[in-house]
């Protein structure tokens, strides 16, 4: 954390040299950061930006991963239930059916959005992203994607499915016989890569090498 | 001293610091494109009218069933709280008390700590703005795990599907609860945080 003080000369600095936090619009010059460091807010706490090392090469992969178990989690079976001989699975895009067959349309669409269509779209805008800084191409579509990716981030909310996956399941225990599938697996793995990935691609450093002001970010 | 006494606008959405355009009518982020603003333009009217649809929709989402069990010809509608009493009795204590935080304490919640922070932001409140902004954050990560009670309704009504012998339809009350989570949401999200320390510059002036 770097507290320096307000300076009268602050405002006659190069744009580059400060930095303003986000959600206290306090000015202040900007830290120079290490690998692996991160500078918060020294009024409110807010987290500045961070600087991790290999950014594009690590999310990548975390990336290429989390897209690799998106149809997995999200159409195999996460349980299974017998009531009196008769077996009924449970899949992601299961419930998003149900739940529009029996007449609550706008529901299902929310729960499709929050639960398939936005997670998705995310890794997908991720991926593009991180594309087109390792091949230096198409950069300003990059810019784009990655300003719909900041719109979207709030929207998925599969950490919040799998607690409703645990409520279920509580619900159904005493009901019937109930066994565990391979897609619930695949969903907790496809969360915790996720949520890796949000951790790992640091937004200042992606937002940098996208405007091309860090020429070594593809490496 | 912050940005905008400079004349320094901050991007919403890439953090990009601009200098103020006087002469431009709608400024543009030099890095992303995305439109600059000093502050988000009518954050307080917007934060207060999505703030009040939630509020009306509220009464619904609690009174109305938000799904049917239908066993054996016999159907019985549960509300938000019927769940919570429900998981009581099968005794699953502690999965009792998180569906209870997140269906009926954190929108409850959320609905009196916007709108306390508008009216904190509007009236000079006593509030000191670090609770101010501590409570903003809680209520902008919390929002999305009210959603928990829709999730399990959807796989529900997905799995207990036996035809006549047992099956699960969901209720109007879900439509209306689902409502009053995307709109407290959105009101978060509206709600510009940095008005929040502008006032206390003035409180102190």
């Amino acid at each position: 954390m770097s507290d320096s003080p307000p300076e009268p000369s602050l405002s006659s600095l190069p744009l580059e040299q400060l930095i303003a936090c986000h959600e206290c619009d306090l000015l202040m010059r900007k830290p120079v950061l290490q690998d692996g460091e991160s500078a918060e807010c020294p009024q409110c706490g807010y987290e500045l930006f961070s600087h991790r090392h290999h950014v594009v090469r690590r999310s990548l992969a975390l990336v290429l991963t989390a897209l690799l178990l998106y149809i997995p989690a999200n159409f195999l079976p996460i349980m299974q239930l017998n009531l009196l001989g008769q077996t009924s699975q449970d899949t992601v895009w299961s419930g998003v059916i149900g739940l529009y067959e029996s007449g609550m349309q706008g529901i299902a669409v929310v729960v499709f959005l929050c639960s398939m269509a936005v997670p998705l779209l995310k890794l997908l805008c991720q991926l593009l992203v991180l594309l087109s800084i390792r091949l230096d191409f198409g950069r300003s579509y990059g810019l784009l994607l990655y300003r719909i990716y900041h719109h979207l981030r709030e929207w998925g909310m599969l950490e919040v499915y799998l607690m409703g996956i645990l409520v279920a399941m509580v619900k159904l225990m005493d009901l019937a016989d109930l066994s565990i599938g391979l897609g619930l697996f695949c969903f907790i793995a496809l969360l915790l890569v996720q949520v890796w990935l949000e951790v790992t691609m640091s937004p200042h450093q992606i937002w940098q090498a996208l405007s091309g002001e860090d020429i070594h970010a593809g490496d | 001293m912050r940005a905008i006494e400079a004349g320094l606008l901050v991007c919403h959405e890439c953090h990009q610091l601009n200098p103020v355009d006087t002469e431009a009518e709608h400024q543009y982020c030099s890095r992303c494109g995305g439109r600059v603003h000093e502050r988000r333009p009518g954050s307080l009217v917007r934060t207060w009218a999505l703030l009040l649809t939630s509020a009306i929709l509220y009464i619904p989402a609690n009174l109305l069933p938000i799904m049917t069990v239908n066993s054996l010809g016999k159907g019985s509608p549960a509300t938000i709280m019927g769940g919570v009493v429900e998981l009581i009795h099968l005794g699953m204590l502690p999965i009792a008390a998180v569906v209870f935080i997140a269906s009926i304490l954190v929108p409850t919640f959320k609905l009196v700590g916007i709108a306390l922070l508008l009216y904190s932001v509007q009236r000079h409140q006593p509030m000191s703005a670090r609770q101010r902004i501590l409570m903003y954050r809680f209520i902008e990560w919390i929002g999305r795990w009210s959603m928990l009670d829709i999730f399990v309704i959807a796989i529900l009504v997905a799995v207990v599907n036996f035809g006549s012998l047992a099956s699960i339809e969901a209720g109007a009350g879900a439509a209306a609860f689902a409502s009053v989570v995307i709109l407290t949401m959105l009101a978060a999200l509206t709600f510009d945080p940095r008005l929040i320390w502008d006032n206390t510059e003035t409180d102190h002036d």
